[in-house]
């Protein structure tokens, strides 16, 4: 009782603000209600739901990405491998069911609901077998931590081996589905993916570049930052759009899905340049001089001193770097007319049976709620991360 | 000392370590400069085959097109269009940055209210807003709202009977005047009252009465915009529906409202989380001097941890600004006819594209410099005047 | 004996000849911007000869030794580490790192690796040793300064004496001709001193050549061959620790002397 009197009706000014504001969140949150359950016709959205998640892949290798889900589920359960227990009472079982709760809650809600939507056997059985990875993958790892023979395996053989299945899917989804025809939700994902992967080297390289005590090196990798961080990413989409065959030789003609992530390699890698900056300058400098004290090169330097250390101490701002490039995947679609959720989602308003239905907020709402849900847990996993590593730049 | 070799060895050229040093970067500097030859040099071929020109004279060809709400001719060369879309930029980036730091501010104050509604509620907004894409916001306002939601012209809302709202856009009330005059009067108005609350800043210094600088200089410029007003003859306009459109008063685009209200609100969920982050570094003990010296919250607010928390929050909200101005391109989206779109368009009407998107992007470079410029020295200015 | 012989920093302790000289710094200068740090400095260490550096701060006395492994580079004069000259000449370098260990105030021990990894690092990233060598010689060289259990743990979990141990052990690893020790116990609490204190006064007995750059005299008195006093970048007097602290010549020797003492 004193909560409530203290957090809501403090003074008479306060349980003003109580009341009004309450009475406002209870509206929006009836019209949402409303919306979702009793006027909604998520009609629209039922049956496009394949295009909207991922385009107009392919029907009869639909079961890749089945698969590389699955294998991913696996991969993450089990590499994830059995967190220490460095308390005293290791937490009880409830415990760590909430837990589990409150950080995959939301993805399982989602993924329930996905299945509602689409409303047949298959993609129950899917989200069954998906659980079923996921657990496996729990399993092997606590196999791993009680016998004997699966944990004398070193870590750098028993890490890839893990990976082998998840990667092979993904491999072979590549080369058997023509990346044009991949679309909707798994593009957005695909894209950041690729693009936040080819960014990490060139932007460490422009970290250590700007970093230099080399004026030339300096002055390149400054350049090329500062260049691209004043340009707006949508103006460079476009330019690629337009613009971009006439820098590759004659005869090669760039797919969208090419050029976008082209762009988006060259734009991140200029924002990574920074956030590893900021690692590389929490480095004290005794600690380069006492590696070159003991005679290390400066190679040797950089690849065991400074940047793992570097690189370790900005994973939550590199987490919300790639958050950032997922989120920003949907100018693609209007830059570059990648076919990617959003645009889905606006062109199935457009359809014979749906057009001029004003059926956008629907076809919003559910993009919108997939791209949250995406983000959300990212950076909820993120500061976890954050909290565990105990690290924290700003 | 007699031990010392004669004269000191010189090392031979590839272990000299600074010549070392130069041939790395000279080293690095050729490769950089291989490349950027390449991509000329492709460049130069695939435009002799295409007959596309390079440079910039595509300025001076007709635009032909019209911009709404402007009123450029369609034979007015290209070059005119371009400065029209500059200024559209500026006027949303502006308008933008203004309202969102005040949004921002107000919802990162209140997550850290003691009140757990108004908590909640910014928290709600600020995690709902933060995890969408702009995009996906500015779809949804222009598709959703402006377009769907909003009324047609002949059912227009008018709310509070000052303001008419339709799908075509808002009207609001507006004066009828000299825009110049008026700015004169207001920029006026701001320097006296400046002198106003200094000069009762000095008398309270010296008679130790409140200063009461608020009270004052508030009236100060009421008074002088209203008596400037008055004597310039300058009058209210209600904006009223006529026919199939609005007359009298300002109307503001729809595409102009849907972007500046998605930027408003996306930047100040950053700001929010900026501003609660600098509030919650400014140390502790603060906030307990503060107490210890008996002032009241408003004035532990106003004059200790607001400052402190401003100084160490500017950085990152010039940031923000940046994002917001660089974010203002999306209009493009949304047919509003900033930099952006009117580049996508001259080049849809054939004027070639690596100039014209080059000359867009030098464009957005020299905003982004001169907003960075201005807030180093806002930054300077702050750090200088706690010391 | 000459006036000379208490300010001359080139004569070695014993009677060593120039042939057993292990550093020489012959007419050294450096300036930092417009800071002059050293200023026509003459120095040699003597093989086996422990000698110790005091003077106030800003005397130079960091900067001398740290001319001495390339961390700061002179702008005049010539130094010599055990026959090879110090020059721009790269290989020359690397040798000199080689065969000079530095210990510093802060320990600067590399978080991220294990305590063995960090002995190790030296002797297999530098000498090329195999794996294995190298981490046998580490748990060998941490076993000598006494905390061979911490092994496997991380810099962080270590107290402050012991991370020093660790790195004293780290630049023992390369096997060096030379030790450094830029002030080493100026950054621990008052009681880890001793315990570091007493395995450099090991190492001393074992006949390893250092230069000590330090506050605590009591440690000079016990194990330095030399004291030099530095003052505004220049060799102020030289002596023995009795010498030196009992009967000072110099003025500003006497002023220093008397605001520690």
């Amino acid at each position: 009782m004193t909560w409530v009197r203290r957090n809501l009706f403090r003074s008479v000014g306060d349980s003003l603000l109580t009341l009004v504001f309450g009475a406002l969140a209870l509206y929006v949150l009836w019209g949402v209600i409303e919306f979702v359950f009793i006027t909604g016709r998520w009609e629209i959205i039922q049956v496009n739901l394949k295009l909207l998640l991922v385009g107009r892949f392919p029907e009869e290798l639909l079961w890749l990405v089945s698969g590389s889900l699955m294998a991913l589920g696996f991969w993450v359960a089990a590499a994830g491998g059995v967190a220490k227990h460095t308390s005293e009472k290791p937490p009880s079982v409830g415990a760590k069911i909430w837990n589990g709760i409150q950080r995959f809650g939301l993805l399982a809600g989602v993924g329930i609901l996905l299945i509602v939507l689409s409303a047949d056997w298959d993609s129950v059985a899917l989200g069954a077998l998906i659980v079923a990875a996921i657990v496996a993958g729990r399993l092997v790892a606590l196999a791993r931590n009680k016998i004997g023979a699966l944990s004398r395996i070193p870590g750098w053989v028993w890490q890839p081996l893990l990976a082998v299945a998840p990667i092979t899917l993904i491999a072979l989804t590549l080369s058997q589905a023509s990346i044009d025809l991949w679309g909707g939700f798994l593009i957005n994902f695909y894209i950041a993916i690729i693009s936040i992967f080819l960014s990490f080297p060139l932007g460490v390289l422009l970290a250590l570049g700007r970093k230099s005590t080399l004026p030339i090196i300096r002055l390149i990798s400054t350049t090329y930052i500062e260049l691209i961080r004043g340009a707006p990413l949508f103006v460079l989409l476009l330019l690629a759009g337009v613009a971009l065959e006439f820098f590759v030789p004659p005869d090669l003609s760039p797919g969208s899905i090419f050029r976008a992530v082209t762009v988006f390699t060259l734009f991140t890698a200029a924002y990574v340049a920074e956030v590893v900056r900021g690692g590389l300058q929490s480095i004290s400098r005794g600690q380069t001089e006492a590696g070159k004290a003991l005679g290390l090169s400066t190679t040797k330097l950089t690849a065991l001193i400074t940047l793992p250390q570097a690189l370790r101490n900005v994973i939550p701002a590199q987490i919300g770097q790639f958050i950032s490039l997922f989120k920003d995947t949907t100018l693609a679609g209007v830059a570059l007319n990648v076919v990617d959720l959003l645009n889905v989602g606006t062109a199935v308003t457009k359809q014979d049976d749906f057009l001029g239905q004003g059926l956008i907020y629907e076809a919003l709402a559910f993009v919108g709620l997939l791209f949250w849900v995406g983000a959300y847990f990212m950076s909820r996993e993120s500061q976890r991360l954050e909290k565990r590593l105990g690290v924290g730049l700003r | 000392m007699s031990s010392l070799p004669s004269a000191p060895s010189k090392p031979p050229i590839w272990r000299d370590i600074r010549v070392l040093r130069w041939a790395f970067q000279l080293l690095v500097l050729a490769l950089v400069m291989a490349m950027i030859y390449w991509l000329y040099s492709n460049y130069q071929a695939n435009v002799a085959k295409s007959n596309i020109p390079t440079n910039l004279l595509f300025l001076d060809n007709p635009a032909n097109f019209t911009i709404p709400g402007n009123d450029l001719d369609q034979s007015q060369p290209v070059r005119d269009a371009f400065v029209q879309g500059f200024y559209n930029t500026l006027r949303v980036a502006i308008v933008g940055i203004v309202l969102t730091t005040i949004l921002g501010t107000l919802v990162g104050i209140a997550r850290l209210s003691r009140n757990f509604m108004v908590r909640a509620i910014a928290t709600a907004y600020v995690e709902l807003v933060r995890n969408i894409p702009l995009l996906v916001l500015l779809t949804f306002m222009n598709l959703a709202v402006v377009l769907q939601t909003f009324p047609r012209i002949e059912n227009a809302w008018l709310p509070l009977d000052l303001f008419v709202v339709s799908n075509r856009g808002i009207a609001i009330p507006w004066f009828e005047g000299s825009g110049t005059v008026l700015l004169t009067v207001l920029a006026g108005a701001l320097i006296a009252t400046w002198i106003v609350v200094k000069l009762r800043g000095r008398s309270s210094d010296s008679t130790g009465k409140p200063a009461r600088g608020l009270l004052f200089g508030l009236s100060t410029f009421v008074i002088l915009v209203i008596a400037g007003w008055i004597v310039f003859g300058y009058n209210w306009v209600l904006p009223f529906v006529d026919d199939r459109a609005t007359s009298g008063g300002l109307r503001l685009d729809p595409s102009f409202f849907a972007l500046l209200v998605t930027l408003v609100v996306y930047t100040s969920s950053h700001i929010a989380e900026i501003v609660r982050g600098s509030i919650q570094a400014v140390p502790s003990g603060q906030a307990e001097a503060a107490d210890a010296l008996a002032l009241s919250g408003g004035q532990k607010m106003l004059l200790v941890v607001l400052p402190q928390a401003f100084r160490i929050a500017m950085p990152a909200l010039g940031n923000q600004f940046l994002n917001l101005i660089k974010n203002s391109s999306l209009g493009a989206t949304i047919s509003y006819f900033e930099l952006t779109q009117i580049a996508q368009i001259t080049v849809g009407n054939g004027s070639p594209a690596v100039p014209a998107f080059t000359l867009t992007l030098l464009v957005y470079l020299v905003i982004s410099l001169v907003t960075s410029v201005i807030v180093n020295i806002a930054n300077r200015r702050l750090a200088l005047v706690e010391r | 004996m000459s006036k000379d012989v208490f300010t001359d920093a080139t004569i070695m302790s014993g009677d060593r000849s120039d042939d057993d000289a292990i550093v020489v710094m012959d007419n050294v200068y450096k300036r930092f911007k417009d800071f002059e740090a050293l200023k026509k400095v003459n120095f040699k260490v003597g093989r086996q000869e422990v000698v110790v550096v005091i003077g106030p701060s800003g005397s130079g006395k960091s900067t001398l030794i740290r001319c001495i492994n390339r961390l700061e580079e002179h702008d005049d004069g010539r130094i010599f580490v055990d026959g090879t000259e110090l020059t721009q000449d790269i290989r020359n370098i690397q040798e000199i790192r080689k065969e000079t260990g530095m210990v510093f105030q802060n320990f600067n021990l590399f978080p991220h690796l294990s305590i063995l990894t960090n002995v190790a690092m030296g002797p297999r990233q530098v000498r090329r040793m195999p794996k294995a060598t190298a981490e046998a010689l580490a748990l060998e060289l941490l076993t000598r300064v006494k905390i061979p259990e911490q092994a496997d743990k991380y810099p962080s979990q270590l107290s402050g004496g012991q991370q020093q141990r660790v790195a004293i052990a780290r630049a023992l690893a390369m096997k060096p001709k030379v030790m450094l020790f830029d002030e080493p116990t100026s950054a621990l609490d008052p009681e880890m001193i001793n315990e570091v204190l007493d395995v450099i006064k090991e190492l001393a007995r074992d006949g390893m050549t250092m230069v000590v750059v330090t506050h605590e005299m009591g440690f000079a008195r016990e194990v330095a061959d030399r004291v030099v006093f530095m003052a505004d970048g220049e060799i102020v007097e030289v002596g023995t620790p009795e010498q030196l602290f009992d009967h000072p010549k110099e003025e500003r020797t006497k002023q220093f002397l008397s605001q520690i003492l």
